[in-house]
């Protein structure tokens, strides 16, 4: 259960001026549900996921998963809870372009110094899972838009992660490979991942599977 | 966490470096060069250091001059005598010895004259001497001079042109080793007969006289003594001549020093581009990392490793080049900055020196500082929210 507790969030423009990205949020994202936050650009959705994954610390209030507080989680606490827990599936990706599709698959596992077999286990289960494992040498730069999402996504996944956060997953894919991807949040939810999508694709709106749709306006939660 | 190596961030830190191969072989290429600068520099020093502390522990305690004119002239041989009756002065030689400058390769020979009865001053000429043939006109030269002599067809004797333009044969009786090469590379050695006969010298003259005292700590004294009793001589005592030779090769130094300062400044402009940030693609890198759930001392183990890796490799490449350069090769074009502190120039072999010493200042002033380049950038990145990296 992640809770969001009177959460507010500033960005520091220059020295003098700041930005409220979010404010005095409150809401609760409970274990296994797929919440869609929707709203236009730069109305706060982002930032809500970038506290949820301890990418960054609110201005004020608290971030609680599962009874710990993150939101004052020290560098390095943070980064093992963003391993342990989360998924994260960048709008742009984030995959290092030079590397193999494995290679960019592997990338979280590589501190863990897990043994050969656990690794390729973990490698082999996401490859498979998203079908991917025919690209596993193709460096990523050379792959199209719909499989450098499908290795974000197996990348996401491979630590198991409990909570799976996608940032306008869809911004660079067509409506065919969109689709594609609703169809894997469909599975994710099967396998009882917590799912949190900020978007505002209107495929994602209205879907059976989605538990919740959340609006996000001017930093604040309209429910 | 477990302690053992992680192979996977190593592996990792490699393909890393493969991926910016032109800009890491750049970088290599650079930091292999300026370490084989400084190396080789290091090297020929310790080796000339070297040369030089042996030919300075045999030099004579004093030596009496004659001037003229401001310049080095021969001396009376009967001051000897006025020497040796000096209180605390044990022995006094009368050398003859003098520059034969051979024009065919356009080198100067140090010439040297000994007698068969005579004390020598130098442990090298005392072990020669016994092996030398006073009837014969025979001379016994060192490695360099052999060489010289060897490439104009001079195999087995050489004329010596004397001041009156007649020729004097004498013949090459053998190869002598010394102690150090500088002091004998050029050294030709003969009967001080022979020699006075070729610098049309007198025997009532010498070049100089070289004077031993009983006791070391008397030098001084000994040297007064002599100024007093003999006010037109120059009285040169051992410690004079090694600050001479000091500031001799104190002046190559400062070559030497500016060659180090030249290498040390453009190490430095690298490594402070290098520490004024990391690319944005880097940084992008980083921020990835660290929201994928890299800690803050993963991505600078990983940094560590590059830039160990890269380092590591061109300070091993730079010393291992150095090492044949200057040993090997004996150090062609740089050495000539720095040997040629007299005008011969006879071939000269830099002996092999090994000091860890100097391995470990070029490896200070090398790797450290490349890693720590890299790992402060990188730690400044790595600490920033990742969120913000990112966007």
């Amino acid at each position: 259960m992640i809770t969001l507790k009177n959460v507010t969030k500033r960005y520091k423009l220059n020295k003098v001026d700041t930005i409220t990205a979010v404010e005095d949020i409150n809401i609760t994202f409970n274990e296994g549900e797929i919440i869609v936050l929707k709203g236009a650009s730069g109305s706060g959705k982002s930032t809500i996921l970038s506290l949820i994954a301890a990418l960054s610390k609110p201005t004020s209030g608290e971030v609680i998963v599962d009874t710990k507080g993150i939101s004052k989680l020290p560098d390095n606490f943070a980064s093992i809870y963003r391993r342990d827990n989360i998924g994260f599936i960048f709008q742009k990706y984030n995959l290092i372009p030079n590397i193999s599709v494995q290679e960019n698959i592997l990338t979280p596992l590589i501190p863990l110094n897990l043994n050969a077999e656990e690794l390729q286990k973990k490698l082999h289960f996401v490859m498979e899972m998203y079908k991917i494992e025919h690209k596993k040498d193709t460096l990523v730069r050379n792959l199209s838009g719909g499989e450098q999402q499908r290795v974000a996504i197996a990348r996401a996944n491979v630590n198991n992660p409990k909570i799976i956060i996608a940032d306008e997953p869809t911004a660079n894919l067509d409506e065919k490979l969109s689709l594609h991807f609703i169809e894997m949040l469909r599975e994710l939810k099967a396998l009882g991942k917590t799912v949190i999508i900020a978007t505002h694709d209107p495929l994602f709106f209205d879907l059976d599977f989605i538990d919740r749709e959340i609006e996000v306006h001017n930093g604040k939660l309209l429910l | 966490m477990s302690s053992k190596i992680n192979f996977y961030l190593l592996e990792f830190a490699i393909n890393s470096i493969l991926r910016e191969r032109y800009k890491n072989l750049f970088i290599t290429i650079v930091l292999t060069l300026l370490t084989f600068l400084l190396s080789s520099m290091f090297f020929i020093t310790n080796s000339i250091k070297y040369e030089l502390n042996a030919t300075l522990d045999s030099l004579p305690q004093i030596i009496v001059q004659n001037s003229k004119a401001g310049r080095h002239y021969d001396i009376e041989s009967s001051k000897l005598d006025e020497i040796l009756t000096i209180s605390g002065v044990s022995e006094a030689v009368s050398r003859v010895w003098g520059y034969y400058y051979f024009a065919n390769a356009d080198v100067y020979f140090t010439l040297i004259g000994v007698d068969e009865f005579e004390e020598q001053y130098k442990e090298t000429l005392s072990n020669l001497t016994p092996k030398m043939d006073f009837t014969q006109d025979s001379m016994y030269v060192g490695k360099g001079v052999k060489e010289i002599l060897n490439s104009s067809y001079y195999k087995e004797y050489f004329n010596f042109i004397k001041p009156d333009g007649s020729v004097k044969k004498v013949n090459i009786a053998g190869v002598f080793d010394s102690n150090t090469e500088l002091e004998s590379n050029d050294v030709i050695v003969m009967s001080k007969e022979n020699l006075r006969e070729i610098f049309e010298l007198d025997e009532s003259s010498a070049t100089d006289i070289v004077v031993k005292v009983s006791n070391l700590n008397e030098i001084d004294t000994v040297a007064l003594k002599i100024k007093q009793k003999l006010p037109e001589t120059r009285v040169i005592t051992n410690e004079e001549l090694r600050v001479s030779y000091e500031n001799l090769f104190n002046y190559k130094g400062g070559v030497f020093l500016a060659l180090f300062i030249v290498s040390i400044f453009t190490f430095f402009i690298i490594i402070y581009d290098r520490a004024s940030g990391l690319s944005s693609e880097a940084k992008r890198e980083v921020g990835i990392l660290k929201a994928i759930g890299w800690r803050v001392e993963d991505v600078l183990k990983e940094k560590f490793y590059e830039s160990f890796i890269i380092s590591f490799f061109a300070y091993f490449l730079g010393v291992s080049m150095a090492f044949a350069f200057v040993y090997l090769l004996q150090a062609p074009l740089l050495r000539d900055v720095f040997i040629g502190y007299t005008d011969l120039k006879p071939s000269f072999e830099l002996p092999f020196v090994f000091d860890i010493q100097t391995l470990v200042l070029v490896f200070f002033l090398s790797v450290p500082i490349y890693i720590a380049a890299i790992i402060i950038p990188s730690w400044r990145v790595a600490t920033l929210d990742a969120d913000e990296v990112i966007r």
